[in-house]
């Protein structure tokens, strides 16, 4: 007899969120996670809500996530540091000027409500903004969220809606006993008559432990924050080729991310390193699209894993030729998505029809090939 | 503004040689061996500069590089001034401000 109806392994944000959902429609839910919840990519992004840097394909994903993050603090009972902010993703050249134009034209047209703007008109919206600029989009609604509270908020709603969390021991081994799903990590055994992986960038390892592979590709984001200063920016600032986010928060100081790249192991010690070249490229960047931040110190500069697969989209649905196991994650730019993503994957899994499709995990995970050898 | 030696240790200490410094575009002294921040603090400069939001005012308090509650802009880089050896012709200014760039 299981103890749980479901198992959650895994509890970033898109795990967290299908838990929740779950929790909160009567199942018995146990998420289980190898550090603390929200720690990994979930806790160490940029916490950007930006709707204009989504691609077209995620744009409901990321209007209804939005929302659900917007109302995340009252539902939660606890601050996630929502802020909207309004956006501007900015072109220094005629070459990004156009790539801006026919990217943001996609989104636009998958609903984001956004505009493309003068440089006067930017500069009117943002002072703080390079004169530089050629072209940029406006998105009033573009807003962040701080992601060091990520894991806190879900930990309070998932306790409250009933759900157990069990943080500090890694699993190390997924076993089925008839239809029960035996989890092991760490002295604790927990069974469940249903599974959901959500292992973000190790979720090859979890399908691995139910024989599935999983081309996996692992990024390692850079993301760094300045000293407090005085207001300098105000809106949120994008690059037209996606290589900069930053926005400045409350107490002054400035986030910036962008996707750069560091190096290091996901596994072992999960040790990153910064790229110094890297590191400059991105700050060079922050500088030339706000000048004020010339004089302005690094505090910190930080790395996390973001896994996606090929095709870029979600994984969020049934693992084939498997009853009641499931899979999530594995995206790029999951934070806005994440609460929509669990909600979407926790009513699939209630039988409740989900209000958009899924994306099903079946096109990138297999059963390993076996070698015929003849008879 | 207060002289230049009245807070200083009058007997028996040795001291290195005279250096000048221009501390936001004035010319003053302070000795060889001194931090920016013993030498700011005994030429009579105590706010060095404001907190980001409520601008309150804000000084030399850890002395030992943690606090960065004395940060001033030498030779145009952001440091904190308990850490910066005095130099002869070296450009001191307060009140740095990540707005501008430019003192206040």
């Amino acid at each position: 007899m299981p103890d749980f109806d479901v198992a959650v392994v895994g509890g970033g944000i898109m795990g967290c969120a299908t838990a929740l959902q779950l929790a909160q429609h009567g199942m018995r839910v146990v998420v289980i996670e190898r550090r603390r919840l929200g720690m990994e990519a979930s806790g160490m992004n940029a916490g950007t809500l930006s709707l204009q840097i989504k691609r077209a394909a995620l744009v409901p994903y990321a209007l209804r996530g939005y929302e659900l993050w917007k109302t995340m603090a009252a539902r939660f009972g606890m601050d996630v540091g929502f802020h909207v902010r309004g956006g501007l993703t900015i072109a220094f050249t005629e070459t990004e000027a156009e790539v801006l134009v026919e990217r943001m034209g996609e989104r636009r047209a998958a609903g984001v409500p956004l505009e493309i703007v003068s440089p006067a008109r930017a500069l009117e919206i943002e002072p703080g903004l390079s004169h530089r600029l050629v072209l940029a989009s406006h998105c009033a609604l573009d807003g962040y969220a701080n992601s060091n509270l990520t894991g806190a908020a879900f930990r309070k709603a998932l306790l409250r809606a009933g759900a157990t969390v069990r943080e500090g021991e890694a699993v190390s081994a997924i076993d089925r006993d008839g239809g029960t799903f035996v989890i092991r990590a760490g002295e604790a055994v927990s069974r469940a008559a249903r599974v959901v992986l959500a292992g973000g960038a190790w979720l090859d390892r979890l399908v691995g432990f139910l024989g599935f592979n999983l081309p996996l590709h692992c990024r390692v984001n850079m993301v760094s924050v300045t000293e407090r200063c005085p207001p300098i920016v105000r809106a949120m600032v994008g690059h037209a080729l996606g290589l900069l986010t930053l926005k400045q928060s409350d107490n002054g100081t400035v986030l910036i991310g962008g996707g750069w790249q560091g190096t290091g192991d996901r596994d072992g010690d999960r040790a990153t390193e910064v790229i110094p070249e890297n590191l400059l490229g991105n700050m060079q960047l922050a500088v030339y699209a706000v000048p004020a931040l010339v004089h302005t110190r690094l505090v910190r500069t930080w790395h996390g894993f973001e896994a996606h697969v090929p095709d870029f989209l979600p994984l969020a649905g049934a693992l084939p030729g498997i009853d009641n196991a499931f899979v999530i994650g594995c995206v790029r730019g999951g934070y806005t998505i994440g609460p929509y993503m669990g909600q979407l994957l926790g009513d699939l899994i209630l039988g409740r029809r989900p209000g958009l499709p899924l994306f099903d995990p079946g096109r990138y995970i297999h059963r390993p090939m076996v070698a015929l050898t003849a008879p | 503004m207060e002289g230049t030696t009245s807070l200083r240790i009058q007997q028996a200490v040795r001291r290195g040689p005279p250096v000048t410094l221009s501390v936001n575009g004035e010319a003053m002294v302070a000795y060889a061996g001194e931090t920016v921040a013993t030498a700011l603090r005994l030429l009579g400069f105590r706010r060095l500069r404001s907190s980001p939001r409520a601008g309150q005012p804000r000084g030399l308090f850890c002395a030992m590089g943690v606090c960065q509650e004395c940060v001033v802009r030498v030779d145009g880089r952001t440091v904190p001034a308990c850490l910066e050896p005095v130099r002869d012709g070296m450009s001191v200014v307060t009140h740095v401000d990540g707005r501008d760039g430019l003192s206040l």
